[in-house]
């Protein structure tokens, strides 16, 4: 594979391997070569930064068509897995996974990542998700702690600690801007000086909600918490991005993408999205990035297929729906492929880009017909793990997914040996 | 932490059952205690050193918290009741629909509370236990019911008399945007550039569904400064209003521009042909050269109309109209006839958006335009439909107050000195004063209430700091008032347990009838004290809804209570379901919230929401819907009028308005369970709850099952499903003859096949009691004969709205009281709405 040289500007050192390698440079540098040094770490593969990207598919895939018969490393590529074959050694299937618990069919879309069974009825509270947990312990290092995008509208399973949505971005245009855009020199300034001020405010109205609550007992105790929270955790965050508001952003030689307007073109949209996210990743903007592709209502606009996706999803076995679902999610699978290759064809000093990102590709619905969350849809890619593999386990006794989070964790260097209702690490990813 | 908070819930258990304790003193005491443990720890302490007495506090602080006053278990005749007619089903590994009785706690929690209701509720209905296998006495049943609603009602009354049955709510994004509109006295739209907010029972005011973290801060915040940013720039400025008009000739190509997407100058009009070119109608001279409101003011009318129609529907739509800026923000749509039309729009335009006006009619034959642009001549030789415009006037104006007024919002009386070239200053004697007496008066009304001096201390420490630092009064005084826009006091609804005191109660009212702030009459009667009398109020609902802020309501009520805001969500085939475009979709809101306008204003009866003989159309609608345009005229073919149904009309009501049609399928095809739960949930006021979890997944399989009806007709075998598709299914299969679209149809299947090729539809079904219906007409008629049940449901739907709480067991008879009190008023609407308000639920935290 012909792989592109990212120019990263590393003050610290060049080391002798990649000073070797400098003849390829060159060739690659038009595209990259302008980006800026926006991390301050050592420059050897060791010391590259850990990502973690987390897609998650609101109306699940078609298991049959999904996991291969066979276990192990010598598996037969399904029908899906076909077109991304030539990745196979990049990346893990799993089956026979899912996060104890956890039911509700849509409604656990909450869960995907937290592992907290959010219950049918919806009343429950949300715990953290991964990719929050990720970013509060290793996401203040890069500009943006973690980012969290999806293809339409602000629905996320990403969750605070005290269990709140994260409204996720959906424009890759905006996206775009508030990576690459530097505002102006007076806006900047503007900006810290506001940034400043509001840390002064957040001091002080976190000193009213304590007056208040003296004034109104206990009735709305657990309101002004969250309120309370909110506000030291914002404070927190704006002097971090204090920081970063005097520091210019990375520039990238691509034009601000123009975003697809119609809501139904599911696959259009993922491309567009996979693309920003590496740019992201690229530059270091961010670490940690969840991608949530809900479910869309029309029809997507590809040959052979005439029904919405989200009623194709609920097929009921006819045979015409599985025809076209098939043909949708078989899209979905290539372009995520596609995304691994583009990871995979950035250098980071001797080794891809995807070696240091571990991409989670999953779903809430093990089977989307009878809204099932069992047996879940789990591609997990890159990230320094052991692939080429399908790792299948008990379809009817299934092994705890919150497992693969530890494992995650762990890779990404944080010293914790449980998530949700986690029971170790997962088995067979070690290398 | 979560494994700290997970192992205290698990001691709270244990102690609670162990050793009960007592003692508000004690409680208090831990609590302060635990505070400031919670603090330590969140500052470094080690977790190791404090964490058994932590777990320790912890139980302390659950066992109290989660209860008010005493643990008041279920009665024990209950749970008798329970394991003597119910446990042979609702018990054990796989208990019938999930139910399994001997998990289910004796205490009730608001986890639970909704499980014990529909036990109570089934039991009631007769449901339960099923008829054919048991056998109860009508007696046992009651005393049943009775001491079950006792309990529940104890236990809930006794907490929402300790905490409300409301906890805080958050201003919602529109009320937030309004707020701020009526405080400062700006307009610029701020709702729009906050995400989507969750809505719980249907409604975003719910607290409960309102999350909050450092996003949601952080968001309020940006809000605020957009808000401040835009007030004070308004303030500095002496705007002269620039008026600017646009001849025909100015509005289309430039004589050397032969192929482009702007209109062509024919007969002094400047003309765009009908066609699905993108940005096809771009007029570059209303280009706005800031981000702003303006008032358009256009002279048009319409070219070679289709035959039969009187005119060219047209749409009006702003954005940049480049394929790099590709969304289109939509302004207005018209009929453009064969006489001339002036019509008048006002728009909010952004920093270099302009106009575009094109034929809009998707039934409209289109043209053929070769290479991606349009000649100059080409469309006129097509016999295409058109428009053509005369003239274009332009003005930048400020809707709303004007700048004196914003002036007057942030200055009150100080002087703005403007120098020569228009830009302000500010000076003020004796600052400190200024600063002080400012912001006392900002802070009472933005925390919507009544404030001592001492109260707004803090927020004139942080200005009168920033003043001494840069002597800058005006940016002192706007930290002063960011600050005051970011406190809880402002952000939240406060409102002490029990009854509410007048200012609470005027916070609500205003809220709930026009989603902005009290004005100066309510501010008046609070601090009268006359807001809790039950008269006084129901004359200021009939004042707000008179004023002209009054017209929200309805719309901003419906758009969450019908979820008319989901339109858009899907875009029905376009070759399945030819003829829907955003014309149609934007009347068919219209029609809905005119119809239900005129039930508020003339107190219709609230069977009106399921049948009618008249509804609100316009010349573009009727001709979707098939509807003789009789009485809608030629010449304003655009507005909405009221239209008399003819007996035959398949029209009438609600749930034949294309909205409700079109938001309750998924733009391909209908289904009757989406439709039925949506009539009984909006409607009729039928909870239905969700499959139970562990109802064993029956992959559908509807290979050999011919039509949607067969397909459900599974759902009869199991129990498990039918008892809750009892009450899904009739009203869906009623409404079966209306494809996705809102069209009325007789078959399935595309309209292009044989009429012979496709199944018919059957919407005749049974309701859950088994009365038969063999079409809409016929259900209709069964549903209205409850109106009570009808008006009980928009009563709860209010009181959702209007207190941020959805509707609980121990609210009932609140309800009740409600409804049969507008009883007497032959359950009319706008009485319905009086009797919400004047309830004690609406005066009570």
């Amino acid at each position: 594979m012909n792989r592109k040289r990212t120019g990263f500007n590393f003050q610290k050192k060049l080391n002798r391997r990649t000073i070797l390698r400098g003849t390829g440079v060159t060739l690659a540098l038009p595209l990259l070569g302008a980006m800026k040094p926006s991390y301050a770490k050592g420059a050897d593969a060791e010391n590259s930064p850990k990502r973690f990207v987390a897609m998650t598919l609101g109306l699940g895939l078609h298991a049959p068509n999904l996991f291969p018969k066979e276990s192990g490393k010598h598996y037969r590529a399904s029908r899906y897995l076909k077109p991304i074959d030539d990745m196979r050694d990049k990346f893990t299937i799993i089956s026979g996974s899912s996060h104890p618990g956890v039911g509700g069919g849509h409604r656990a879309e909450a869960s995907i990542l937290t592992a907290n069974p959010v219950g049918s009825s919806g009343r429950a509270s949300n715990t953290i998700s991964i990719d929050q947990h990720l970013a509060k312990h290793l996401g203040d290092e890069t500009r943006f702690p973690s980012l969290v995008l999806s293809s339409t509208g602000p629905n996320s399973p990403s969750y605070t600690e005290n269990g709140a949505m994260i409204p996720a971005q959906d424009s890759p245009s905006a996206l775009f801007k508030s990576l690459f855009v530097n505002d102006s020199k007076r806006q900047r300034e503007k900006q810290a000086k506001r940034v400043r001020e509001g840390r002064s405010i957040m001091d002080l109205v976190q000193d009213d909600v304590k007056r208040l609550e003296r004034e109104l007992g206990k009735s709305d105790r657990q309101r002004l918490d969250a309120y309370y929270t909110s506000v030291r955790d914002l404070e927190k965050r704006l002097a971090a991005s204090e920081a970063w508001a005097h520091r210019p952003k990375p520039k990238v030689d691509t034009k601000k993408p123009v975003d697809i307007g119609n809501r139904s073109d599911f696959v259009g949209r993922q491309k567009l999205m996979s693309d920003m996210i590496r740019l992201a990743l690229q530059t270091d903007s961010s670490r940690f990035i969840v991608y949530h592709l809900g479910g869309s209502g029309g029809v997507v606009p590809i040959n052979g297929v005439r029904e919405g996706y989200h009623a194709l999803s609920h097929h009921g076995r006819d045979e015409e729906k599985l025809q076209q679902l098939a043909i949708v999610e078989q899209e979905i699978i290539a372009s995520w492929g596609r995304f691994l290759r583009s990871l995979d064809g950035v250098d980071e000093n001797g080794e891809s880009l995807l070696d240091h990102t571990s991409v989670l590709l999953t779903s809430n619905l093990g089977n989307a017909s009878n809204h099932s969350n069992k047996n879940m849809p789990v591609l997990f890619a890159g990230g320094g793990f052991k692939h080429g593999q399908h790792l299948a386990f008990d379809q009817k006794k299934n092994y705890p997914l919150p497992n693969l989070f530890v494992s995650l964790m762990q890779k990404l260097g944080l010293e914790t040996d449980e998530f949700a209702s986690s029971t170790g690490t997962m088995t067979g990813l070690e290398i | 932490m979560s494994g700290i908070r997970d192992t205290c819930r698990f001691q709270a258990i244990v102690l609670h059952r162990n050793h009960p304790v007592d003692g508000w003193l004690k409680y208090r005491c831990l609590c302060g205690t635990l505070e400031r443990l919670r603090f330590h720890l969140m500052h470094g302490f080690k977790k190791t050193t404090f964490l058994p007495l932590l777990i320790l506090l912890c139980a302390w602080q659950q066992v109290h918290a989660q209860k008010s006053g005493e643990f008041a278990p279920v009665p024990e005749s209950v749970r008798k009741f329970l394991e003597s007619n119910c446990y042979d089903c609702h018990q054990g590994s796989k208990p019938d629909g999930g139910l399994d009785l001997e998990e289910l706690s004796n205490e009730l929690t608001s986890a639970n509370a909704h499980k014990w209701t529909r036990i109570h509720d089934r039991v009631r209905d007769g449901e339960m236990p099923p008829p054919d296998s048991a056998d109860i006495e009508r007696a046992e049943q009651k005393r049943f019911l009775k001491s079950t609603s006792k309990w529940i009602n104890q236990v809930q009354d006794s907490r929402s008399a300790a905490f409300g049955r409301v906890s805080a709510r958050r201003l919602t994004n529109l009320q937030l945007e309004r707020t701020l509109h009526d405080l400062l006295g700006i307009n610029i739209p701020l709702a729009t550039r906050m995400p989507e907010e969750p809505k719980t029972g249907g409604f975003t005011t719910v607290a409960e569904g309102q999350s909050m973290s450092h996003f949601q801060m952080k968001q309020h915040v940006d809000i605020v400064d957009l808000a401040l940013d835009d007030a004070f720039k308004r303030a500095f400025t002496r705007r002269e209003s620039q008026n600017k008009t646009f001849g025909a000739a100015k509005i289309a190509r430039p004589p050397d521009r032969n192929r482009c997407r702007i209109p062509e100058l024919i007969n002094g009009h400047a003309v765009t042909w009908s066609s699905r070119m993108a940005f096809y109608g771009r007029i570059p001279m209303t280009t706005a050269t800031e981000a702003g409101w303006y008032r358009f003011r256009i002279k048009a009318k319409g070219l070679k109309p289709a035959s039969g129609q009187s005119g060219v529907w047209c749409t009006i739509r702003s954005g940049r109209c480049v394929s790099s800026s590709p969304l289109m923000g939509w302004i207005d749509s018209f009929e453009a006839t064969k006489k001339h039309k002036d019509l008048n729009v006002v728009a909010w335009l952004g920093e270099g958006d302009m106009l575009e006006i094109r034929p809009g009619d998707s039934t409209l034959k289109v043209g053929n335009f070769q290479g991606g642009q349009v000649d100059t001549g080409v469309g006129g030789k097509q016999n295409l439909p058109g428009v053509a415009i005369k003239s274009i006037e332009m003005q930048r104006i400020e809707p709303g107050p004007d700048n004196d007024a914003v002036r007057k919002s942030l200055f009150a009386s100080e002087r703005v000195m403007f120098g020569k070239n228009f830009t302000g200053s500010l000076k003020p004697e004796d600052p400190k004063k200024s600063l002080k007496s400012l912001l006392y008066r900002f802070a009472k009304k933005s925390f919507r209430r009544p404030i001592e001096a001492d109260d707004i201390l803090p927020y004139l420490q942080i200005a009168w700091d920033r003043y001494e630092k840069s002597q800058d009064f005006v940016s002192a005084l706007r930290v002063g008032y960011r600050s005051i826009l970011c406190s809880p006091r402002f952000m939240y609804f406060l409102e002490r347990p029990g009854k509410l005191d007048d200012f609470a109660i005027a916070s609500r009212l205003s809220y709930l009838i026009w989603n902005r702030m009290l004005d100066s009459e309510l501010w008046t009667l609070a601090s009268k004290k006359q807001l809790s009398d039950p008269k006084v109020l129901r004359k200021q609902v009939e004042r707000m809804l008179r004023d002209p802020r009054g017209k929200d309501f309805v719309a901003d009520f419906s758009h969450q209570w019908l979820d008319l805001d989901q339109i858009d969500f899907t875009e029905p085939d376009r070759r399945l379901y030819p003829g829907f475009d955003p014309i149609v979709e934007k009347s068919m809101i219209q029609e809905t919230q005119r119809y239900l306008q005129e039930m508020i204003d003339n107190d219709l009866d609230i069977g009106y929401l399921v049948d009618s003989d008249f509804t609100f159309l316009n010349s573009r609608l009727a001709s979707y819907y098939g509807i003789d345009k009789n009485g809608i005229g030629t010449t304003d073919g655009d507005e909405m009028q009221k239209v008399r149904l003819q007996k035959s009309s398949q029209r009438g009501g609600l749930l034949t308005h294309g909205s409700v049609l079109k938001i309750t399928a998924n733009g391909t095809t209908t289904s009757p369970v989406l439709r039925g739960v949506w009539v009984s949930e909006k409607l009729l006021g039928e909870h239905i709850p969700p499959p139970p979890e562990n109802v064993p997944a029956i992959e559908p399989d509807i290979r050999g099952a011919k039509s949607i009806r067969d397909m459900l007709a599974k759902h009869k075998d199991s129990e498990d499903c039918a008892a809750c598709h009892r009450k899904i299914d009739p009203p869906g299969f009623a409404l079966e003859n209306f494809d996705p679209s809102g069209r009325w149809r007789t078959h399935y299947g595309s309209w292009k096949k044989n009429i012979k090729t496709r199944a018919q539809v059957n919407p005749g079904f049974q309701m859950s009691d088994g009365k038969e219906f063999i079409d809409l007409a016929q259900f209709k008629k069964l549903v209205l004969a409850d109106k009570e049940k009808l008006a009980r449901n928009v009563a709860e739907k209010l009181i959702t709205y209007g207190t941020g709480a959805t509707i609980q067991f121990s609210d009932r008879d609140d309800i009740e009281a409600c409804v049969s009190r507008a009883a007497k008023k032959d359950y009319g609407f706008k009485s319905l709405l009086k009797e919400v308000v004047a309830s004690d639920l609406f005066r009570t935290k």
